[in-house]
């Protein structure tokens, strides 16, 4: 046993160096160490990946069924109870289950796909290869960050089978509503809002730990000549959104501990003179306000934390797939560090509504719109990047074209949104939906498939199918722009409304609403040619041939690196870098990589 | 390749090892955390009108005299470690546990205090705000605990057979991982300490 335990240590010691000699022939892998409790960067980016997957797929269909609701509240549908059962009698979805749709398709989106799809499969799949590491600095702790991610999930999931139903309060889960477990009206309010508590939490302590590994690995991992400037901007992308998940995850688990003091033990931290049937509780001095702070102290830099990473997916596809070094290299990584630092003071710009004091919303207007320098710095250096580019329209270089368009569309109205004495009126209109889903949901998405097309190679050592992702792409991007396009304009109809047919004002709207369910259905629909392509290319796509492949001719280090899985990922000693990864049609090469040492007389970029 | 000369290539940029270095940022993740729960109490006191003011009982001052000392005996337990002297290194782990333990008992006897005071956790928000974030502490403190058993139960197991735990010193990753758990008993004694002043000039 002890001596089991001295060699186990000793494997730890040289884990982040296999390949060196034979001296691992020793550590077998069973297959539940090689596929469930992996510690293998490379296996938990695809347990995130597909884990990822289901998510999508479950919050696409929650947004299917309450579009049917907006789109048809008078009509029934019985299919609908054959399949919710209770949550719809009659074939009509039920109010409680309409809330606690739209909460659950937040939750499930920002945190379980865009969070944890997408930083959790890039990072763990990039971070070791692209600045030459051998995995993570502990693998055994992002092993963990994953198991923590499937917890959560597992008790996410199961939230929907409970009686009562999921949490229904919204997905920033503001008090009162929440801040009681049986409010006498609101069902989800119940055991639904402690699972969801408790699956945030495991989400957040997992975020938080695959983050610091993100963090420790790129500061101090990277391979010889790997100097921070010659970092592709995908590592800075992901070496920044950890740096604000780390900073920014512990407020909102602080946001949910005051919470869950207040619904399990009955302090007051957000409640104040509560009056349910007539009855005055006796929670004194609380404020509600306190946690919309806390919340969105974490909420704002969310947003961030899920479209930084695509944004560095997109840098990097953009300059590949354009056969051109990318637009502005240097200007690319302040922007993201000036995006980093400011995401961190525009908070209550979620708040201008609460009684803020108007001279504060000044202040937060300010920093807020100050965040349009830096992000219209990356668009024009994406455009830069692709002028007069050799562009291939393959199906990643279609997704992060798509990016940029989306990104400035959103981009545009969060700057009327930004604006405190605009806001004043937009606030909970569908004005906002269509901002944030267009801006950080749509265009994330777009990131994530330009990524998981581009670097599907890499995973899995096969090409998903060119045709279906062309398809994929342009019903995506036709179909999302018909759902949020028209939101725009649906003036002043609030978010949140179970139904607007007692309201004659917005009858108007009606025929849009059928318009953009029917495109969401499509949409929706469309995305299975993506998940089709996806498990149908892992066994039967077409595969790469030779032991090295590098089917995009891209410079960085994860394309010097067998196309067969490796612990370790490089048979021998590590690559040595000796230029910046951006050497696209220079010196009369169409590539040249990052491994290739200088020639005399020719000048170095990064 | 030597052990040496593998530490060294990951720890060419920084200069720390990278698990030293993710702890780092652990910390600065948990200090976001209690600086959350704190900055919290600072609103909730500047803007609540009935927030009452009482003094914090002194057996909090015990309870940072105990942490304090545990954060000494094992930074005396890493040093006899280093040195090979196993017996005494066991022994201050052990008292550094007990330490630990004596430090949650006085935290929980402190709650009982305060309710004795006539504040309970469902009173008034100042004092509600003491047990929430002793409460959050304390938490940290036993996933401290709960390591710590770990390596004493590691270090018990082997007394009996010098050459493992001479093997085990020339070990960087068990020397790796024990730095790393003095280092997190460290940052949570100076989060109690930071809480203790922080109570103290909030409280009077």
């Amino acid at each position: 046993m002890q001596t089991a335990t001295a060699e186990h240590a000793h494997v730890a010691t040289g884990h982040g160096h296999h390949g060196h000699d034979g001296r691992h022939d020793h550590h077998e892998e069973t297959f539940l160490t090689k596929y469930i409790f992996s510690q293998d960067h490379k296996m938990i980016s695809k347990q995130f990946l597909i884990t990822g997957i289901f998510w999508g797929v479950v919050g696409g269909l929650l947004s299917i069924l309450f579009r049917i609701q907006l789109a048809f509240p008078n009509e029934t549908f019985p299919i609908l109870e054959t399949f919710l059962g209770k949550w719809a009698e009659g074939g009509k979805i039920s109010n409680e289950f309409y809330y606690a749709l739209v909460t659950m398709h937040g939750t499930i989106l920002v945190f379980f796909v865009l969070t944890g799809g997408l930083s959790g499969t890039f990072s763990n799949l990039l971070i070791p290869y692209q600045i030459g590491a051998r995995d993570m600095a502990s693998g055994f702790i992002n092993m963990l960050s994953y198991w923590f991610f499937f917890t959560a999930s597992v008790i996410l999931f199961l939230s929907f089978f409970i009686q009562t139903g999921p949490a229904s309060g919204g997905w920033t889960a503001y008090p009162p509503l929440n801040g009681l477990r049986d409010t006498g009206v609101n069902l989800g309010s119940g055991l639904g809002f402690d699972l969801w508590a408790l699956a945030m939490t495991f989400f957040i302590v997992a975020s938080l730990i695959g983050s610091l590994n993100y963090i420790a690995t790129v500061l101090n991992q990277r391979t010889k000549g790997m100097t921070m400037l010659r970092m592709p901007l995908t590592i800075w992308a992901f070496l920044f959104t950890a740096v604000i998940g780390v900073l920014s995850f512990p407020a909102l688990l602080a946001g949910v501990v005051l919470l869950e003091f207040d619904r399990l033990l009955d302090t007051s931290f957000y409640l104040n003179n509560i009056v349910i049937n007539g009855q005055l509780l006796g929670y004194k001095g609380g404020s509600p306000i306190l946690f919309q702070h806390l919340f969105w102290f974490l909420g704002h830099p969310e947003v961030y934390i899920i479209i930084i990473p695509a944004m560095g997916i997109v840098s990097e596809v953009l300059a590949v797939h354009s056969r051109k070094p990318i637009f502005g290299y240097t200007a690319m990584v302040l922007s993201i560090l000036a995006i980093l630092v400011l995401s961190f003071i525009v908070w209550a710009h979620h708040m201008f509504v609460t009684g803020l004091n108007p001279n504060l919303g000044a202040v937060f207007t300010l920093f807020t719109l100050l965040i349009a320098i830096p992000s219209a710095i990356k668009v024009f250096n994406w455009i830069g990047t692709l002028w007069k580019g050799k562009i291939r329209l393959s199906t990643p270089a279609l997704f992060a074209i798509g990016f940029v368009s989306m990104f400035i569309t959103g981009g545009l109205t969060g700057i009327a949104l930004g604006n405190s004495a605009i806001d004043i009126q937009l606030h909970d209109t569908y004005f906002v939906v269509a901002h944030f889903h267009v801006v950080m949901g749509v265009s994330a998405f777009f990131g994530m498939f330009a990524g998981v097309y581009h670097w599907f190679p890499r995973l899995y050592g096969r090409m998903m199918n060119e045709t279906l992702g062309q398809i994929h792409f342009y019903a995506t991007l036709i179909g999302a722009y018909c759902i949020f396009f028209p939101m725009h304009f649906m003036t002043g109809l609030p978010r949140r409304y179970y139904t607007y047919a007692n309201f004659d004002t917005f009858n108007n709207f009606n025929h849009l609403a059928v318009f953009i369910t029917v495109a969401a259905i499509i949409v929706f629909l469309a995305q299975f040619l993506f998940i089709v392509n996806f498990f149908y290319s892992i066994f039967k796509g077409r595969k790469l041939e030779g032991e090295y492949n590098n089917p995009w001719g891209g410079t960085t280090l994860e394309w010097t690196a067998p196309v067969e899985r490796l612990h370790g990922n490089w048979p021998g000693d590590l690559p040595v870098v000796h230029r910046w990864p951006y050497d696209y049609s220079v010196n009369g090469r169409e590539y040249i990589p990052q491994t290739e040492p200088m020639k005399p007389g020719e000048v170095a970029h990064g | 390749m030597t052990e040496k000369e593998l530490l060294k290539e990951t720890t060419e940029y920084t200069g720390v090892h990278p698990q030293k270095f993710a702890l780092w940022v652990a910390m600065a993740s948990m200090t976001m955390f209690f600086a959350a729960l704190t900055s919290a109490l600072l609103v909730k006191k500047g803007d609540y009108q009935e927030w009452e003011n009482f003094k914090l009982p002194d057996i909090f001052t015990y309870s940072t005299v105990v942490i304090v000392a545990l954060s000494v005996v094992i930074q005396l337990a890493l040093v006899s470690y280093r040195k090979a002297k196993f017996f005494l290194f066991r022994s201050l782990l052990f008292f550094s546990l007990l330490l630990g333990l004596l430090f949650l008992y006085l935290q929980v006897t402190g709650w009982g205090i305060l309710t004795a005071m006539g504040k309970p956790l469902t009173g008034n928000l100042s004092g509600s705000f003491i047990y929430l974030i002793t409460s959050m502490h304390g938490l940290h403190l036993v996933v401290g605990l709960l390591v710590t058993i770990i390596f004493l139960v590691m270090a018990i197991r082997s007394r009996k057979d010098p050459i493992y735990e001479l093997r085990n010193i020339i070990n960087p990753k068990r020397q790796l991982n024990l730095e790393l758990l003095v280092g997190f008993w460290h940052y949570i004694d100076a989060v109690w300490i930071y809480l203790y002043v922080f109570f103290y000039i909030n409280y009077q």
